[in-house]
């Protein structure tokens, strides 16, 4: 292992001259834009294309990480700590800013983000950190809830609002379809030890008056927490849902969905688009779509995702990337990946835009769900407080013998460990 | 004088190879050892490098994931080697017959080996899928009720990482005991023949006791380079479920790179370079004279 990673770097040392020379040329300025693995590719395509048309002096060099947020923050973090030049624009979930604002990595935008008032507002908050703002929201997300209309309808059942009338009626209709002669599933969601997991669970336990963390105190072995996962353990996982949701992420579960074989799903508004798409779904135009339910006596809460549009401090190309960044949080962009992608905008314009509305019917309800979904703990050290909780989480739902209230007070405790470090 | 001139010549061709290995082995790991004593959390540069003695080391051994992973570890090299070796000499034994197209096997052998574990990571991660895997099609054919989410089991994921393992690398603990086959002189062979040995006092009395330094010199391989197992985890189960897959190596990872605790990690990785180097004196003792004279 040591001695191929010493060869590798021998030979990158020794290609190193010859890969910048080649950069160079035809007097254009290469603005290198680090995303990830989009789901639907041909919307962004068409973006990067029409931003090159209009901007000939720039030559767009498109970096593709990994899908997984938790994989690709390890590449771009990697890349700003060395203060890589290779990294201009680049995109930020929303759990980063307080983390790249902190570390210094990502430019302070103040004085080029002016029409903040046109975007949701925790949007903004997301990206704001100590009172200066460091992305600009590209798209936001929020859990919501899939159904198929059909089953839904053909046993009688109107969309469930609390999570146990949810697995009541996933379990009568698993039973009926089975007598029919169909394999299906009651649910499917992300429940893989990785950021997903923290914002599925997060997703239980504030529907059932718990909290994560809030204002440096840790909730997660309090009553409501406990209930919350102790209900996803028993009920959910390997019941209404197969055990392989353990090792699913987005693209996984929503899979089975689209393969006819779950009766509900959550996911991430993009997967609206996918799901009515018949030449990538079975069920398309038997898709419905609904607020999260909640436990009997909380609310629905979702968890706040989405990406802003970052730019490296260490960019030797400011003016072009603000040109890049600005270009692409810009209202026609933004309408471009809502009616292509299905991405829900930031800017609140396009709520009420009909042309989006067609596309994407569902956007007008969701609405107030983007208006209210919550954001994870906000903090420079989040990831390490992610991890102790995709652990925590993985550790109890996994195991259906597992001593919740233990695990959560332990996992507590590491959390309180690392929030001290930040008050120092 | 002309000593001294040819000294100062063996010096200078040494140069070059000191350098590197001071470069590139030396200087990391005490490198590592100096971050591992500091306080360095890559998100938040206003803490500074504080020195903190040895606080990341007392904490390491009070971090049950840690100590798990530890022990995930131990269990994997323990397993995993041993497997490797008695796979690695039947195919050995095997390519060592004269037959047709010996050439085409022994070459066909060492393809798994030649694979970049990334690449044959994600090539297991499909078989064991739950839903498309070849492990849930050859069991329960096409009866997909009863298809079993492997990766999501704490025991069967473990147990996936080690299949993964040992048919990646017995072929090149097979290429190591092969080369203490061909050592044997056929004399010994005839000579065991003529005496009236059968097949299994053949291989017990003459083939083991010469291919031995061979195994344990595929032994020692083995047990270090699993020791620092860390892509298979890496694209197959991100250490999941429950951390039952987590190992040292990929530990460490999580903290420098996830979580930035950049002090805390090296401290990870120290007590892996710690553990492996232990190891390796252990090795040197015990075959010592007979191997590395």
């Amino acid at each position: 292992m040591q001695l191929r990673s010493i060869l590798l770097l021998a030979i990158f040392l020794l290609l190193l001259p010859v890969s910048c020379s080649q950069k160079a040329g035809e007097g254009k300025k290469v603005l290198h834009f680090v995303t990830w693995k989009p789901n639907i590719p041909e919307a962004w395509e068409e973006i990067f294309a029409l931003f090159e048309r209009e901007n000939p002096d720039i030559d767009l060099d498109v970096q593709i990480g990994p899908h997984s947020s938790t994989a690709f923050h390890d590449m771009l973090t990697q890349k700003l700590k060395n203060r890589s030049t290779d990294v201009d624009v680049f995109l930020m979930d929303v759990i980063w800013p307080p983390e790249f604002a902190a570390a210094g990595w990502a430019m302070p935008l103040d004085d080029i983000f002016k029409d903040r008032e046109e975007f949701l507002e925790g949007t903004i908050l997301a990206n704001t950190y100590k009172g200066r703002i460091y992305g600009i929201p590209l798209f936001i997300d929020s859990g919501v809830l899939y159904y198929r209309k059909d089953l839904l309808e053909r046993y009688g059942y109107s969309p469930p609002r609390t999570w146990e009338e949810m697995v009541a009626q996933a379990e009568r209709i698993v039973e009926e379809e089975r007598k029919r002669g169909v394999e299906i599933y009651g649910f499917s969601g992300q429940f893989k030890q990785y950021e997903g997991l923290v914002c599925d669970m997060m997703e239980y336990i504030l529907s059932n008056g718990g909290y994560l963390v809030e204002d440096g105190r840790v909730g997660i072995a309090e009553e409501e927490a406990l209930e919350a996962v102790r209900f996803v353990r028993d009920r959910i996982i390997g019941k209404v849902a197969p055990r392989g949701v353990l090792t699913y992420q987005e693209p996984e579960s929503l899979d089975l969905f689209i393969q006819g074989k779950a009766v509900f799903h959550r996911n991430w508004p993009y997967a609206w688009n996918v799901a009515n798409n018949p030449e990538r779904s079975r069920i398309a135009g038997k898709v419905g779509i609904a607020v999260l339910p909640h436990f009997e006596g909380g609310r629905s809460f979702s968890a706040l995702g989405g990406w802003q549009v970052g730019i490296s401090r260490f960019s030797r190309n400011r003016e072009e990337a603000v040109r890049f960044a600005t270009f692409l949080t810009s209202e026609r962009v933004q309408k471009i990946l809502a009616l292509k992608a299905g991405r829900a905008p930031t800017r609140k314009a396009l709520y009420d835009d009909p042309e989006v509305l067609k596309a994407n019917p569902h956007f007008a309800t969701m609405k107030d769900v983007f208006l209210t979904a919550y954001p994870r703990p906000r903090s420079p050290l989040y990831p390490a407080i992610s991890n102790i909780l995709q652990r925590y989480f993985s550790r109890v739902i996994s195991d259906p013998s597992s001593d919740i209230r233990a695990e959560a007070q332990e996992a507590a405790r590491e959390i309180e460990r690392v929030l001290s470090l930040v008050k120092e | 004088m002309r000593l001294d001139r040819e000294r100062i010549f063996a010096y200078s061709l040494l140069l070059p190879c000191f350098a590197f290995v001071f470069l590139f082995a030396f200087f990391p790991i005490a490198y590592s050892f100096y971050l591992s004593l500091h306080r360095i959390v890559i998100g938040l540069p206003a803490l500074g490098e504080r020195f903190v003695g040895l606080e990341n080391y007392l904490a390491l051994l009070h971090d049950r994931v840690a100590m798990k992973a530890l022990l995930n570890t131990l269990v994997f090299v323990a397993v995993s080697t041993a497997l490797e070796i008695t796979f690695g000499t039947v195919l050995a034994l095997v390519v060592h017959q004269r037959f047709r197209a010996r050439g085409l096997v022994r070459a066909a052998i060492l393809v798994p080996w030649a694979i970049p574990t990334v690449v044959s990571s994600q090539m297991w991660r499909f078989i064991f899928n739950d839903k498309y895997g070849l492990v849930n099609l050859l069991l329960y054919g096409p009866d997909v009720s009863s298809y079993r989410a492997w990766l999501a089991d704490p025991f069967w994921a473990f147990v996936a990482i080690i299949v993964a393992d040992v048919w990646k690398t017995s072929s090149f603990a097979g290429l190591l005991v092969l080369a203490g086959l061909q050592t044997i002189p056929d004399e010994v062979r005839e000579a065991a023949l003529i005496d009236g040995a059968g097949r299994w006092q053949r291989f017990w009395r003459i083939t083991f006791p010469m291919i031995r330094p061979a195994i344990l010199v595929a032994i020692l391989f083995r047990t270090m380079d699993a020791f620092r197992v860390f892509d298979l985890v890496f694209v197959m189960t991100q250490g999941g479920p429950a951390d039952a897959t987590n190992v040292l190596q990929f530990y460490g990872y999580k903290k420098i790179f996830a979580e930035g605790l950049m002090g805390y990690g090296s401290a990870v990785s120290v007590l892996v370079f710690g553990v492996s180097f232990i190891m390796a004196m252990a090795y040197i003792r015990v075959l010592g004279r007979r191997l590395f004279q």
